[in-house]
């Protein structure tokens, strides 16, 4: 009975040995299927030898720890790599220092992520030298030499191994500006650009072409958007007809173009601002760009004490003080009508939809003038703004201060109309008067 | 020869105003009230609402063109003839003051009284101290500063650099409503003495056919 026993027992245990290896057979082949498609790339020949040795690793989920305590992902994902642009210059296109030492044995310490990719956002520009050249004028790198640790790097946007050729980037998801901008990229999404560039040519087949992020604010040089100037002539380039087409109907159009945001009129339920720029007449440069900010700030803490908004005359201070102490010379406000955030820069409406009607600003109490803001700009083009108070654009200080911006009615200077009055009763006072000196002269002959 | 033969046959009155002064004069009164109405449309909107911002400026732009060329129209007509003299300066201080003080005079009391007029009316001396003054001013001085700041608001772009040499938008349109504010004085003023004649009518009818009664200035 034992006999039989330990018989049965061994033959069973040769039965789930049998099925163990069975599995373990299938899971092989199961991996094996589930690699084939990247490794069948180095198969091809699309990979060299010394590129699959280093994913024979790395293709796991391999992890080193960082000084700051994190992990760093080692991680590549080989099938995209494999995909990538970059699989024809392999690993140690980039990863030089690499193969240039006993790899794993040699430890190299890592600070952080960020610092690890900070240092190999300079490989990129051993073979990208112009974009990283123009990359190094952009915001973003602007931000990063601030120490803004959300400020993109170049595998923040291409991403570190799967980078793609240009053409294949499918705009519309606007992946890699989305990720930071997102609030904007949706307003952009619904706009009349991004519906022309989603649905294609429902209007006419050009509009095909509808710019997407990078069309405006370039891929690698990316500007602050605040430099309208920046914007507007961008959008002339496309729209390159809109100058004349505005001549037709806007009085003055040059200059409401040159003043006036395109979004101001042509995203037409966003809330608008006037910003009234700091700027050297003489060397034609913006107070700020040459000046320290934190000078400005002093000055400005030391006029407007009670820190509120800033009040005609404290304006009026600003600018001459500006004139006097800063590196400016000839200090002037240079206004300009903006629309109030980023998002509703992007709003942009059809044509049929845009601001037409003149008294949507030309009036007294217009929304357009509810909110003023002062600015500098910063060396990279951003603008430091603080709040002014809206009467700055309407007492008579303007005159002086805001030399250079007025929209008829809109910003009309309340003393003036003040002046008209005593005038008209200044012309009907002599007619009146003259007449009762009459009668009293007639009554006492 | 034309204000003698006017004066054979108008017995007692004076050629005062020759044909293309007072063409000018009624094209400038008609374009200064549109020009006035269509201003206070585009400066206060959120008050009135007779015409659209738009066509307001439209008008405006338009009129301040036909006055322009109505100015010159005017200044040809002085230039070519010897009746400029009604704009000559007076060189002579005291003379000055005391006409101009007589006149005074006479407008506030002399004219209930009855008592003549100090200054004796001429073709070529027609403006009392008082109206010579006025119209130097109007004509010479705030008349063409109108003309030209209107110019710079016309087409900001075009008259940039006189803009900037000025001091600005903003400047610009302030001079040219303070113009204004002496205009509406004017006006109100000049529409006034305007009855002031023998007869209210008197200088009105004159401005009309061009001769003015004598002794009646």
């Amino acid at each position: 009975m034992s006999t039989n026993s330990s018989r049965g027992s061994r033959k069973d245990h040769q039965s789930v040995s049998g099925l163990a290896a069975l599995l373990a057979c299938g899971m092989m082949m199961a991996f094996t299927l589930a690699s084939m498609p990247a490794f069948a790339n180095i198969a091809d020949g699309a990979m060299s030898d010394g590129d699959a040795k280093c994913l024979k690793c790395h293709s796991r989920n391999l992890k080193k720890s960082m000084e700051d305590g994190g992990k760093l992902s080692l991680h590549v994902a080989v099938a995209d790599f494999a995909d990538s642009a970059h699989s024809k210059i392999g690993c140690t296109g980039c990863h030089q220092d690499i193969a240039n030492r006993k790899h794993p044995k040699t430890k190299v310490a890592i600070a952080s992520e960020r610092d690890y990719s900070l240092a190999m956002n300079q490989v990129c520009g051993n073979c990208h030298a112009a974009k990283a050249q123009q990359y190094e004028g952009s915001i973003h790198a602007n931000l990063v030499t601030d120490g803004d640790h959300a400020a993109p790097v170049c595998t923040d946007c291409h991403s570190a191994h799967a980078v793609k050729s240009q053409a294949l980037y499918e705009p519309v998801t606007g992946q890699s500006c989305k990720t930071c901008h997102e609030n904007i990229f949706e307003a952009y999404a619904q706009s009349v650009h991004g519906e022309a560039r989603t649905n294609g040519n429902v209007i006419r087949a050009s509009h095909i072409q509808a710019p997407i992020c990078a069309d405006c604010h370039q891929a690698h040089d990316v500007k602050a958007v605040a430099a309208g100037e920046l914007v507007q002539s961008t959008c002339l380039s496309c729209h390159d007809g809109a100058a004349l087409a505005h001549e037709k109907w806007l009085p003055n159009a040059g200059h409401h173009l040159e003043i006036v945001s395109c979004a101001a009129c042509h995203a037409p339920m966003a809330e608008r601002r006037i910003d009234l720029q700091l700027y050297d007449k003489l060397t034609q440069v913006p107070v700020g760009q040459q000046e320290n900010q934190a000078v400005f700030q002093q000055r400005l803490e030391d006029i407007d004490q009670s820190s509120d908004d800033l009040d005609p005359l404290e304006l009026w201070k600003l600018v001459r003080r500006t004139s006097q102490e800063g590196q400016a010379t000839d200090v002037t406000l240079r206004g300009r009508m903006e629309v109030s955030t980023g998002a509703d820069a992007h709003r942009l409406a059809i044509k049929g939809s845009a601001v037409r009607e003149c008294d949507s600003c030309h009036q007294k109490g217009s929304s357009a003038f509810q909110n003023v803001t002062v600015s500098i700009t910063r060396p990279d083009g951003r603008k430091q703004r603080y709040e002014a108070d809206r009467d700055v654009l309407t007492s008579v200080i303007s005159v002086d201060t805001v030399g250079n911006f007025y929209a008829a009615g809109g910003t009309r200077i309340k003393l003036l109309d003040g002046l008209l009055i005593l005038g008209i009763i200044a012309g009907l006072a002599v007619p009146v008067g003259h007449i009762a000196v009459g009668k009293i002269l007639k009554r006492n002959q | 020869m034309q204000a003698m033969q006017a004066n054979q046959t108008h017995v007692g009155q004076t050629y005062l105003h020759p044909l293309p002064v007072r063409i000018w004069h009624w094209i400038n009164a008609l374009g200064f009230v549109l020009l006035m109405l269509t201003g206070v449309q585009i400066r206060y909107a959120d008050l009135f609402s007779v015409m659209t911002f738009e066509s307001a400026l439209n008008v405006h732009n338009w009129i301040g063109f036909v006055i322009i060329a109505n100015y010159f129209l005017w200044l040809g007509y002085y230039l070519t003839s010897d009746r400029i003299s009604n704009y000559h300066a007076v060189l002579n201080a005291k003379d000055f003051f005391n006409n101009y003080y007589r006149q005074a005079v006479y407008y506030s009391y002399g004219i209930f009284r009855g008592e003549k007029r100090p200054h004796n009316v001429q073709p070529h001396d027609k403006f009392n101290p008082m109206q010579r003054l006025t119209y130097q001013v109007i004509m010479m001085i705030s008349g063409p500063i109108q003309i030209v700041t209107g110019l710079m608001m016309w087409d900001v772009k075009r008259f940039e650099s006189w803009i900037a040499l000025a001091g600005g938008i903003r400047v610009v349109s302030t001079i040219h409503m303070l113009v204004f504010i002496l205009f509406v004085v004017f006006i109100l003023v000049h529409a006034y003495m305007g009855v002031l004649g023998r007869k209210p009518s008197t200088h009105y009818k004159e401005m009309f056919t061009g001769y003015a009664e004598d002794g009646d200035h």
